[in-house]
Parts: structure tokens; C-alpha cells; sequence
């Protein structure tokens, strides 16, 4: 199998001899090579070969992310007790690797003669890369998610001043957000506006606080007939607005906060203002997003886990594609997006056929076809 | 076939605005569908910075696409690899 990397310098091919596999390597290894080197050598490394030797002959430059690739690829093989050797590197190479020509860390241990889907449970390649124990902070940075408030709150008020200009009878814009579990008020037009939303949080009720935990959009068409906040409402009226419409700001599907757009006129707030407040909302959103704002270390340690549970599917299902048609993981990955695209289902529930299929192989092999 | 470094900067970052995921979200749809860069490398793709290798401009592309079709749009963003002749983005849906 071959494989080639985005810089047409740097090529790789893994061939096997019996359970010996042979990863060469071509050109410079910049730190986008090196990825595609992690891939292709823990794509190896899920076919159970009893050695693997690494082929730097022909390898001119490695960068600062080569060697992190290979001491990774040392440890899982030594975890399972395969050697590792790393074949004529160059001196320049082997200088940049601290080491010249590597001995093997290990004897082979017995392995399992038949693949079958516990087999093909590949190692997680996650804990090679990005370390076996994240926190929720940790995944923040590895996800390279910017998490200053401030920077945050500049763009939000952007947002409001945009909604205020071109919203026709808006009075007044603000942004409530839910911050450690507790609604405020992060981006304001003016002090009355700022007063508007604190009322809804102290009564707890209000269109803002409706839209922000309920997540879908609330229209408070005119205060003087409106029945839903009793206790909100007239302090509205007392300072002078007559319409309100909050649409939701959301993060990682869950609803945290409301964009709020206030009017002295009843009726002002037409379908086209909805649309451009619903527009606005989607912006906000997408910078909270980007954010992270108060999605909590919990939730996004839930996300986390779901995706990496979906990549363990994925992972499993390409082993099991591997295995049958003799492909690599790229190859694997290809099948899997095809059936997906042709049979108009999710990678992910295509992938869980398959190993499904596994269990039940009077279904027939799904993924043969290559 | 689109070559990845020749592709417009910017892209594949009009498509993720489009489909109204933030950095962080589409990161995580690329790392479960496989991606192995991290969201760092990831921004650096989507802003031209760094040239993705096919296979994560793929990922990519599929994680788009996934979003996409959760929106009712039929995969707006095509394929490098090329699938034996068979169009099957505009396969029976």
C-alpha cells in the first residue's frame, strides 16, 4: 500500500513480509508529513506485526514533530511488545533524532494469529497524540479554542451595535449570558437596556430569560396586552418599552443565553427584523461557540467523550475493512465514505453496520468492496 | 482533481461559517469522523496557512458535508478522492 502526503516531497509505503512490517519513508518529514506519518504507522501497527522497522534511508529533513511521532509509535509497540527499528538514518536525521540505528526495544510476543473485531480494536491513536488523561482544559487546547472573556465580550457588543443599527424600530440591543450557571448581561446598548434585563433576572422571568433557557425565540409583540411575565411586564412599561423579541444564542446545541432587542413602539418588529435578529443570534452564537462559553468543563467532557466514542466506531469499522480487503486506513476511510455517501446514511451508523455485520456474518460482508 | 494547495484560501472556511459551526464544533466532527490534527492545525488548514494532506481534506470536507445534511443541503463540498468512476455525491437520496 502507498500513500502520499500534501508536500510531494515527503512519500511513504508500508509493505509486509509475513508479520514483518517495513514503513519507508521518502523526502523531508515537516510536522504535516509527520501526521500523516502517525496515521500510516499506526496503520501498520494495527495489522499485529511481530517487528516493524521504520525506514529512514531516504528521509533528507525531520521536523520537530518526527521524532514525537516515533517515540510514540515505540511506545504502543512496546505496550504490545514489538520491536521498533529504525533503519539507516542519515546523519543529519539521526542527529535530529538524538540517536543513530535503533536496537530492538523488546522480543515479540506471541501474537493473536486471528483478527477478529476485539483484535481490530485499535489502540487509540487519541492517547498517542494528545495523551492518555485530558481535562476539559487540556481538550480546550488541543482544540485551540480561545477562552478570554474579554476578546469575547469586544465581539459581542459589535454584534449589538450591528443589530441596533440595522434592526428598523430598534430602541435599545443587549446580550444575556449565562456564565457559571448565573444569566447577565454581557453587551449592552444603554444603562435602560442593561436595567431591562436585570429586572427579567431578578423577577426570572422575561422573554430574555424564556429564550435563554428554553432555546428557541420569544416576541413579546406588545407589553400593554402581554399576559406571559406578570411580574416583568410593568417594569418594562415603566421604563418605556413596548415590544421585546430575544432570540436564542446557542453553543454546542445547548441554549446559553438570548440576544434581546427592545422597542418603545408595540407591533415594531416585523418577520424580516425576525430573520436579521435570528441572523444576529447565529453570529453571537457562533462566537460563543468559538468561545466556549459556559459550556461546562462537564458538558464538554460529555461532547468529548460521544466523539471520541464515534471515532472508536469509525476506528473499528475501518480495522474490520482493512482486514477484509487488504487495504490501509486511507483505503479503509474511502470505502467507508462511499457506502456512507451512496446509501445516504452518516459515516458513523455506516460504520456501526459494519462492525455490527461482525457479529452477525450471515449479513454478509459489507465492506468488501474496496 | 482538486489539488489541496491550489484550493482558494478560505474556502473551506466560507463553508464553516455557512454551516454555522464554530472552530471548536467542526473540530470536533473532524476528530470524531478520524482527523488526527488538532484544532490549532485544523484553523491553519481552513485559513490556507497550512496545506491539508487529501485524506484530512476529505475529513474535512465530510464533516462539512455531514452538517450540511443535517441543514436538509445536499453535500455542497465536493471530494478529492476520486470514487472508481461511480458519482455517489449525487447518488439516490
Amino acid at each position: 500500500m502507498h500513500s502520499s502526503s500534501p508536500t510531494p516531497q515527503f512519500s511513504a509505503a508500508t509493505t509486509f513480509e509475513g508479520r514483518e512490517a517495513t514503513v519507508s519513508l521518502r523526502g523531508g518529514v515537516d510536522d504535516v508529513a509527520a501526521l500523516e506519518l502517525a496515521t500510516i504507522i499506526n496503520a501498520a501497527i494495527d495489522r499485529k506485526p511481530a517487528s516493524l522497522v521504520l525506514d529512514l534511508a531516504e528521509v533528507v529533513f525531520i521536523g520537530d514533530a518526527g521524532p514525537v511521532v516515533i517515540s510514540n509509535a515505540e511506545s504502543r509497540l512496546g505496550g504490545v511488545g514489538v520491536a521498533l527499528m529504525i533503519r539507516s538514518p542519515s546523519a543529519l536525521v539521526a542527529h535530529h533524532l538524538g540517536r543513530a540505528e535503533k536496537t530492538p526495544l523488546a522480543q515479540t510476543s506471541p501474537g493473536n494469529e486471528h483478527l477478529g473485531p476485539e483484535q481490530l480494536g485499535m489502540v487509540d491513536v487519541v492517547s498517542q497524540r494528545f495523551g492518555s488523561r485530558l481535562s476539559a482544559q487540556d481538550l480546550r487546547r488541543v482544540a485551540g479554542l480561545p477562552t478570554d472573556p474579554d476578546v469575547v465580550d469586544g465581539a459581542l457588543n459589535l454584534v449589538v451595535d450591528l443589530a441596533l443599527a440595522s434592526i428598523g424600530d430598534a430602541d435599545g440591543v443587549s446580550v444575556s449570558l449565562r456564565r457559571h450557571g448565573v444569566l447577565s448581561t454581557v453587551a449592552a446598548s444603554d444603562r435602560t437596556i442593561m436595567e431591562m434585563d436585570a429586572d427579567q433576572y431578578a423577577t426570572g422571568e422575561g422573554p430574555c430569560v424564556d429564550a435563554s433557557v428554553k432555546g428557541h425565540w420569544f416576541h413579546a409583540e406588545s407589553l400593554d396586552t402581554e399576559t406571559r411575565w406578570p411580574a416583568f411586564t410593568p417594569r418594562a412599561r415603566a421604563l418605556g418599552i413596548k415590544a421585546i423579541l430575544s432570540s436564542p444564542l446557542r453553543a454546542f446545541d445547548q441554549p446559553v443565553g438570548a440576544l434581546n432587542i427592545y422597542s418603545r413602539t408595540a407591533s415594531s418588529f416585523e418577520v424580516k427584523d425576525q430573520q436579521a435578529a435570528a441572523t444576529f443570534a447565529d453570529k453571537a452564537s457562533v462566537i460563543l461557540g468559538d468561545a466556549q462559553i459556559d459550556v461546562s468543563d462537564g458538558q464538554m467532557a460529555l461532547r468529548f467523550q460521544e466523539a471520541l466514542r464515534n471515532r472508536e466506531v469509525l476506528s473499528l469499522a475501518k480495522g474490520i475493512i482493512m482486514e477484509r480487503a487488504g487495504t490501509d486506513e486511507k483505503g479503509a476511510f474511502k470505502s467507508l465514505l462511499r457506502l456512507s455517501l451512496h446509501q445516504g446514511t452518516t459515516l458513523r451508523d455506516r460504520a456501526e453496520a459494519i462492525v455490527r455485520s461482525v457479529d452477525r456474518p450471515e449479513r454478509g460482508p459489507e465492506a468488501g468492496a474496496a | 482533481m482538486i489539488d489541496p494547495a491550489m484550493e482558494a484560501r478560505h474556502v473551506l472556511d466560507s463553508y464553516r461559517q455557512e454551516a454555522g459551526l464554530s472552530h471548536g464544533e467542526l473540530w470536533l466532527r473532524y476528530f470524531q469522523l478520524g482527523g488526527m490534527s488538532t484544532g490549532f492545525e485544523l484553523e491553519a488548514y481552513l485559513s490556507g496557512a497550512l496545506v491539508p494532506s487529501p485524506y484530512d481534506r476529505d475529513v474535512i470536507a465530510h464533516a462539512l458535508n455531514e452538517r450540511f445534511a443535517e441543514l436538509g443541503v445536499h453535500h455542497p463540498v465536493s471530494y478529492l478522492a476520486q470514487f472508481g468512476g461511480e458519482d455517489v455525491t449525487s447518488g439516490p437520496r
